[in-house]
């Protein structure tokens, strides 16, 4: 598991209730990496997140995904997840009863697999650690999953499970919204804490503002359930300034939804 | 007495086993004059549990003399859990094992078998037999009130404060006919104590018929917690019926665990007669298999500043159906009463049913009274969230069963019945 890893997505196309929506998405994302997609609502951004972490709603009709060569469309959600993949959620489940410090503990040792479970009080003091590096106050490990969360301390909860579990290829989906700029920089941090050669990050966000402290080496716009336009830092700074529009006109595209007819 | 031959045959047969049995003329009276209810009775309805439906005629008036050792395989591992808990074993009707029960006299506390006390101490006992659960309310009470075979009598003199829990293990093994157990519980002024019956049965028993009666007074300033669990087979028809007279400031707690795998209908109620009674309701149940239940928590407020409590969690797995019904009725004169009740079933299999009703029945201007009931299935995002961080199908289904569980299981005012409950969902979940 030394290795670095590499997310790779080629020609995918995905459906919802007999919708098309993406169409034909290509993109690798390799460890050290950390890529941006950007573009306006309704361009099929959630919906590559989401597919690709499994999600029952959406049904991969073409196309391929793949982590470290492995065929990720063949795992089930929860072996994705054992494999390196993570999903930070735009909305995350609220499960009342379940205690936040319970669950994260079954989902590493999950992910570290039988045998290698982390001992309690290890645990417990990784734990604290990192929700003090979040800036959580300690009373939330016992609190019921996001149960009762404000919106900013349910996208915490997001990276502190990250942060915790240190997947290879983290996604994380629009996990700057409801968020103040205070938050912004904790969670960035959280992100940043992993960077190196075994970590990449897929970034979804409407907003240059997450990528000032998340410096991202590419940036993608989406529109019509494709990617349309790659290119570096520089894209994203030229988007805040200018909007979608020019690309929109370069590209002759009226309408940048999915469902646009094509 | 009347002359045998002018009863009909059922009550000559309960003349003959009872009278020889040496209960006293009060008791052979209620024996007499239910079977006559019962002979003429309709049978009940209960909404959806059609009772017309099961084998009614599946009971025996006589117990079977050969005691057999069966009960023991029941009843060994709970027997083993609770060694050296004060405890009364009751298998198929009749006193079998006794603990600790004895040493609670010094305290003025009489802990026996009903059977006994009806002789011993007929002073206490027969104001208070069938005063609250009376033989003429229904066929299967009816029933029960003639063919009554056991239970515990509890005698709580006023200020009585009884710490450890005490125990009734009620065990039915396969060919007694029907279990027919009572309990008569009397908390004096101020008394406190807790009570458990668990219901346990051989895997193996048939259809019959079996119903189980408490009847609780709980007067002026005393606290009552009764817990019951209850785990009886696929087969079986099960009717119980637990219920308590609160008074004056006191306080009734019922604690259940609903598990059976057969047919049951329980109701368990309080009267809250007295200014500023109040009760408590926390049921968890499970079904599995085939099994229906139809479980009532009744709320009866009849005195001014009365407050009850109704929480209930359900679980239904394979095919079983459950209803559960919670029924607060605030009668007219009770003022400043308040009602709350909380009601949630999960379904777990497509082919589950349940149903939450509540209902509130308020005769009365100046209550509080609320309701949140529902029913749903395990919702495909909470099960995406939990696998998505790596935890498995079947796992993550468990966690979200249990934290669905766990706000009235956590919460369950007597430890014992929490740690039977847990071990049952552990068995029954895996």
């Amino acid at each position: 598991m030394k290795s670095v890893p590499e997310l790779k997505i080629e020609g995918l196309q995905v459906a919802i209730e007999g919708k098309h929506i993406l169409h034909g998405v290509d993109l690798t994302v390799r460890g050290g990496e950390i890529h941006a997609i950007m573009g306006p609502n309704g361009t099929g951004k959630s919906t590559l997140a989401s597919s690709l972490m499994g999600h029952p709603k959406y049904a991969v009709v073409g196309g391929s995904a793949s982590l470290d060569g492995e065929n990720l469309l063949d795992m089930g959600v929860d072996e994705r997840a054992r494999k390196g993949l993570f999903l930070a959620m735009q909305y995350p489940s609220e499960v009342s009863g379940v205690s936040n410090a319970n669950f994260m503990r079954m989902a590493l040792n999950s992910r570290l697999g039988e045998g290698n479970e982390m001992p309690v009080l290890k645990f417990h003091r990784e734990l604290q650690k990192k929700m003090k590096a979040l800036s959580m106050d300690t009373s939330f490990s016992e609190r019921y999953l996001n149960e009762g969360f404000s919106g900013g301390e349910k996208k915490r909860n997001e990276i502190l499970q990250m942060t915790m579990l240190q997947p290879r290829i983290a996604i994380l989906d629009e996990i700057d919204s409801g968020l103040d700029i205070d938050a912004l920089r904790i969670v960035a941090e959280g992100v940043n804490s992993l960077r190196g050669p075994e970590f990449g990050v897929l970034v979804i966000t409407h907003y240059q503002r997450l990528l000032d402290y998340i410096t991202p080496d590419f940036v993608h716009v989406m529109m019509q359930g494709k990617i349309v336009r790659s290119g570096g830092q520089e894209l994203a700074k030229e988007l805040e300034a200018r909007g979608y529009d020019w690309i929109k006109e370069e590209l002759g595209i009226v309408d940048e939804t999915v469902t646009a007819d094509k | 007495m009347n002359d045998v031959r002018e009863l009909s045959s059922l009550a000559a047969e309960v003349q003959r086993e009872y009278a020889t049995q040496m209960d006293p003329t009060y008791v052979m009276d209620i024996r007499m004059k239910a079977i006559q209810e019962f002979e003429h009775a309709p049978i009940p309805q209960f909404g959806k549990s059609k009772l017309d439906k099961r084998n009614l005629d599946a009971y025996s008036i006589a117990c079977d003399q050969q005691l057999s050792q069966d009960w023991r395989v029941v009843a060994k591992s709970y027997m083993d859990e609770n060694a050296n808990a004060p405890m009364m074993v009751i298998a198929d009707g009749r006193v079998v094992h006794s603990t600790g029960l004895d040493s609670l006299k010094e305290h003025g506390v009489l802990a026996l078998n009903l059977r006994q006390a009806v002789m011993m101490y007929p002073e206490l006992v027969q104001e208070h037999l069938g005063s609250i659960v009376p033989f003429d309310e229904n066929k299967l009470l009816a029933l029960h009130a003639a063919l009554w075979r056991d239970g515990l009598f509890l005698y709580l003199p006023a200020h009585a404060d009884v710490v450890t829990p005490i125990q009734i293990l009620v065990v039915t093994t396969k060919g007694s006919q029907g279990t027919f157990s009572r309990n008569l519980i009397v908390a004096e002024r101020g008394a406190k104590a807790t009570i458990l019956e668990v219901d346990l049965a051989d895997p193996l028993i048939g259809d019959e018929v079996h119903v189980g009666v408490s009847e609780v007074i709980v007067k002026d300033d005393a606290h009552i917690k009764m817990g019951v669990v209850h785990d009886f087979p696929k087969a079986s028809t099960n009717l119980l019926l637990h219920r308590a007279q609160v008074h004056h400031n006191a306080q009734m707690d019922w604690v259940i665990g609903e598990m059976a795998e057969g047919f049951t209908v329980a109701e368990y109620a309080s009267l809250l007669v007295g200014e500023g009674s109040r009760s408590t309701s926390h049921a968890v149940a499970l079904g599995s298999g085939r099994s229906h239940l139809n479980l009532t928590s009744k709320m009866q407020h009849v005195a001014r500043y009365s407050e009850s409590k109704t929480f209930a969690r359900g679980v239904m797995k394979d095919r079983s159906d459950a209803v559960f019904r919670g029924f607060t009725h605030i009668l007219r004169g009770a003022s400043g009463a308040n009602g709350e009740q909380n009601e949630r079933l999960l379904m777990l299999s497509p082919k589950s049913r349940a149903d939450a009703i509540p209902m509130l029945l308020i005769d009365e201007n100046d209550v509080k009274c609320g309701h949140a009931a529902s029913v749903g299935q395990i919702s495909e995002e909470q099960l995406f969230y939990l696998m998505s961080r790596g935890i498995a199908e079947q796992d993550a289904k468990q966690m979200i069963v249990w934290g669905f569980v766990d706000p009235v299981l956590a919460k369950l005012p007597v430890d014992l019945v929490r740690e039977a409950v847990v071990r049952a969902l552990e068995r029954k979940m895996s």
